[in-house]
This record gives structure tokens, sequence and C-alpha cells, in this order.
């Protein structure tokens, strides 16, 4: 098996998207804890210690949604102390915590989805949705750093003309705006002669051919079988009502049984497979070198 | 995403998802625990009305030169949104709508969402972004005439445009943070976020007023020149 990243691009967003929606779906503590550390698991796999700033965010903006839910929600029974003649519950405190929780799940998740789908691979996925927005799409990325050279260029023969004052704001504002006008005015010329050379060239005429060729293999295809099996037993697990919550008035945990286990153990098994998959890539890596 | 290659299920698929899938999963909604599904059928309502609306374009005839466009619009708003204290994709969508079409718009202020989102954050508020965007430009579009004929008239869409976005952008927020929708949450939401939504209309003004002239005039020279 490849590493998640190396898995064609339908069976990585499979995994996340679907994993991402049965997070959203379903207000159950226990699948939303294991949601989230799995993908908190496999963010740090992936970037290691980096992004301190993002687990601050992903984590500290849930826990102020906890902390408030029970200011505008006054249901349950518990009440742990009055604000301004309003009861602060502590239902209302828990459940914000688990909505909390979801929140910051889903943020890990679409996270890796993005650090993992590059446009070259979204553009893949939209290729068979609607070709024509995937050139637009397509072209749009590569203008953005075509038009950043480009506004440096400007930049460059401006001040080479002596039009710019340094450190001074106002001039440097309207310098700004200036090298802006210019550049519009060159994107705008240059898309025209980019459509004129496309037609020449006969686009639209044909079938149109990709740079990038992401194949279907047979780990993939194992990959795909494994999250959609994992999924139906998840949403079974889940539709059969074994793991419902009861939050309001008063918390009421559902019975510890076979299914409910079951159910924890499938959606835990899905939820890592972008960190089994990392995994026993390194563990082959590490092997090898090893050996040598 | 599966390609659907039978031009007969595409058929059925476009007239279906609008008047029987649609309707259908928000009148199944399970009863007992709404609140749970809140935030996925409204998710899922949006994906869906967003992919019908991209799925009419890809019908449409765009024309090379106006597609083209489209792609430097949208690099340029996403351009403006990359640098500090610049939010002009609001802007740059209403003046790329006024003078490429509706469709156009729509595109632009759509496909400038997911993209700017590339690099501020791609989350579940993506398409709610898009479909925003998207409408503002498709409005823009339709009311080209009167937009083009009236800068005062522009700078009220503009301001209006803003307010608007921020409202839609509520409503997600809402069903996303307490798990379902009521009057009262809504208007807590709002509130809570309330000099925002008038600093983002207030920012929309001035980025018209500023890219009026260079790109508004830009674009209906681009638009005379080559008969667009």
């Amino acid at each position: 098996m490849r590493a998640f990243d190396a898995m064609n691009p339908a069976a990585v967003t499979a995994q996340i998207l679907l994993t991402a929606c049965i997070t959203v779906f379903c207000l159950e503590p226990v699948l939303l804890l294991i949601s989230l550390l799995c993908a908190m698991a496999f963010f740090i796999m992936r970037s290691g210690r980096k992004h301190i700033g993002f687990h601050i965010a992903a984590i500290g903006l849930p826990l102020l949604f906890a902390l408030l839910n029970p200011l505008w929600n006054q249901h349950g029974t518990t009440v742990l102390f009055v604000i301004n003649q309003r009861a602060y519950t502590e239902e209302a405190l828990f459940y914000g915590a688990v909505t909390g929780l979801r929140l910051a799940a889903v943020l890990y998740w679409f996270r890796n989805f993005s650090d993992l789908m590059t446009s070259e691979k979204l553009f893949y996925l939209f290729r068979g949705f609607s070709p024509k927005l995937a050139l637009i799409f397509c072209m749009a990325v590569r203008n953005l750093t075509l038009f950043r050279e480009q506004m440096h260029r400007i930049q460059t023969a401006q001040r080479g003309l002596g039009l710019y004052r340094e450190g001074h704001l106002l001039d440097d504002v309207r310098g700004g705006l200036r090298v802006f006008s210019i550049l519009v005015t060159w994107a705008l010329e240059n898309g025209i002669i980019t459509a004129n050379s496309m037609a020449a060239r006969g686009y639209g005429t044909g079938k149109r051919s990709s740079f990038t060729y992401f194949r279907f293999g047979k780990a993939d295809a194992i990959l795909v079988g494994a999250v959609l099996l994992l999924t139906a037993l998840t949403v079974c697990g889940i539709m059969s009502g074994r793991l419902d919550w009861q939050y309001y008035p008063q918390r009421i945990a559902p019975a510890f049984s076979l299914p409910y286990a079951g159910t924890a153990a499938a959606y835990a098994l899905l939820a890592l497979l972008p960190v089994l998959c990392e995994g026993k890539e390194a563990l082959t890596w590490h092997c090898l070198r090893q050996s040598i | 995403m599966l390609v659907i290659k039978s031009e007969k299920i595409r058929r059925i698929l476009r007239i279906a998802l609008p008047f029987a899938i649609m309707p259908a999963i928000v009148l199944l909604m399970p009863k007992r625990a709404q609140s749970q599904y809140y935030a996925l059928v409204s998710f899922a309502m949006t994906l869906m009305a967003l992919l019908l609306f991209l799925a009419g374009f890809e019908r449409r005839e765009l024309g090379t030169r106006r597609m083209i466009l489209v792609s430097v619009m949208t690099a340029l708003s996403v351009l403006g949104r990359m640098l500090p204290l610049m939010k002009p994709i609001t802007a740059i969508t209403v003046l790329s709508a006024m003078y490429l079409g509706p469709e156009s718009g729509f595109l632009v202020g759509a496909l400038s969402a997911v993209l700017s989102n590339f690099i501020m954050g791609q989350g579940p508020w993506t398409p709610f972004q898009m479909l925003a965007w998207g409408l503002i430009g498709l409005f823009a579009g339709l009311f080209a005439k009167p937009l083009r004929g009236s800068r005062l008239l522009l700078y009220g869409y503009g301001l209006i445009s803003g307010l608007g976005y921020s409202m839609l952008l509520d409503i997600w927020t809402t069903v996303w943070t307490y798990g379902e929708f009521t009057a009262a949450q809504y208007l807590a939401a709002v509130v809570s976020s309330m000099p925002y939504p008038v600093i983002y209309a207030l920012s929309n003004l001035i980025f018209l007023m500023l890219l009026a002239k260079p790109i508004g005039d830009k674009l209906a020279r681009i638009e005379k020149k080559y008969g667009l």
C-alpha cells in the first residue's frame, strides 16, 4: 500500500469526506472524540510540530463555544450558578462541549483535506463533473503566480522610473493602486491573447488530455472498499439508536452494549485509515534503511 | 466525483434534484432528533444548489475569451485577498458581473471563494461562501444595466451585498454552533457579529469606489474592443 498522500484522489476524498460527514451528522461524544484524535494524529504525523497556531485555534474556539453555550441555552436541570438571573446549567455546558468537539474534529479533517488535495488533484476530480469549470479553475491557479511575478516586475519598473517615494504612506497606497491598475490592463490583454492562442490550437474541438495521470490501482480499490464498508457499518450502528444520548432535560448516556462498542470500533478503524497508511509506509521505509 | 456518462441519467438528475431529492431530504429529516441533522442537511442543500448552478454553466456556451477572462478576474480577486487589509472579492465580483454577464459573475464569486480558501483555510463554510459570493455576482449581472448607468446605485449595491453576505453566513454560524435554527439564536448571532458586517459593507463600498474606474473601465474597453 502506498502512503495516503499518493493514493488516488478519489479514494482520499472518499475517506476524508465520509469520516467528516459522520462527524457532522452524529452528536455522540465517543465517536467525536475518536474522530478528533485520529484527525489530529494524522495532522501531527504529517506536519510535526509546525502550525501551533492552528492547534490553538482549533482547540480554543470550540472550548469558547462550550463555555458560552449555557448563556443562550436555558435547557437542563442541574444549575451550576446564576448570571444575570439566568441559570448556567451543567447539561448545557456538556452539550456545548460536545458541539465544540464536533467543530474541532471537523476543522482538523478539513485542514487535512486541504493539505492533501493539491489543486492538481482537485482538478482531476472536478474534470469528471465539469471540464470547463476545471479548466477555469486551473488557469486561475496558474494566473495567481503569474500575476504575482508580473506585479513584482511592474513594481520594479515603477521604482526604476522614480515614481515611488519610499516610506511615505500616501505615496505607497497611490503607487500600489497604480501598479494594480497596470496589472489589470496587462492581465486582461494577456487573457485575450491566451484565448486567441487556445482557439488557434483547436481548443474545444476534441477531448482534452491531462498532464498528471492518477492511476486507480488495487490498493486504491481496497481503500475505497474498506471506507465504504466501515462507513456502512458505522451508519447502521448509529441508525440502530443504541448510541443516542439524551442531553436535556437530564443527561442520560446510552447503556454500554455490543453494538455500541462495534460501531465505535468500526468508526475508529475508518478514521484511522490515513494514519495506518502513512504508518505502514514509514515502517517499511525504516526497515529498508535498517537492512542497508 | 462520479462521472455520469449517460445523457439520460444526467437529464433525470437535473430535474429530480431540485424538485424531488432536495424537498424529500428536508421533509424526511427525522423528526425525533432534528437538531442533529440540521447542520448536515443545510450543508447538503447548499452543496446541491451549488452543483446545480455549476452544472448549468457547463452546458451554456460561455465562449473561450469570456472563460479566460473569468479565470483572470478570479485570480485578481484572490490576489487582492492575499494582500494585507484587502478584501476586494465582492467588489471585483460585482464589476466582473456587470461587464461579463451574470454567469461569469457567479463563477468569479464562487471560484474566488474556493481558491482563496486554499490560502485562508478551507472548511465546511466554503460552499456557503461560494453560494453567497456567487449570488452577489449573479444579481449584479442581472442588474448590469442600471448598475452601469449610475455610480450611486453601484455603491448602494456594494453596501447591501456586504450586509447580505454577512447575514447569509450568519445563518451558517447559527446552524453550525447551536445545531438548530431559531429566530432568537439567529438574532443573537447577527448581533454578536455586529461590528463586522458594517465594517465589511463599508470596505466593499471603499473598494468599489477605488476599483470601479481602473477595473470597470478596462473591462468595458475589452468588451468593446473584442466584442464579447
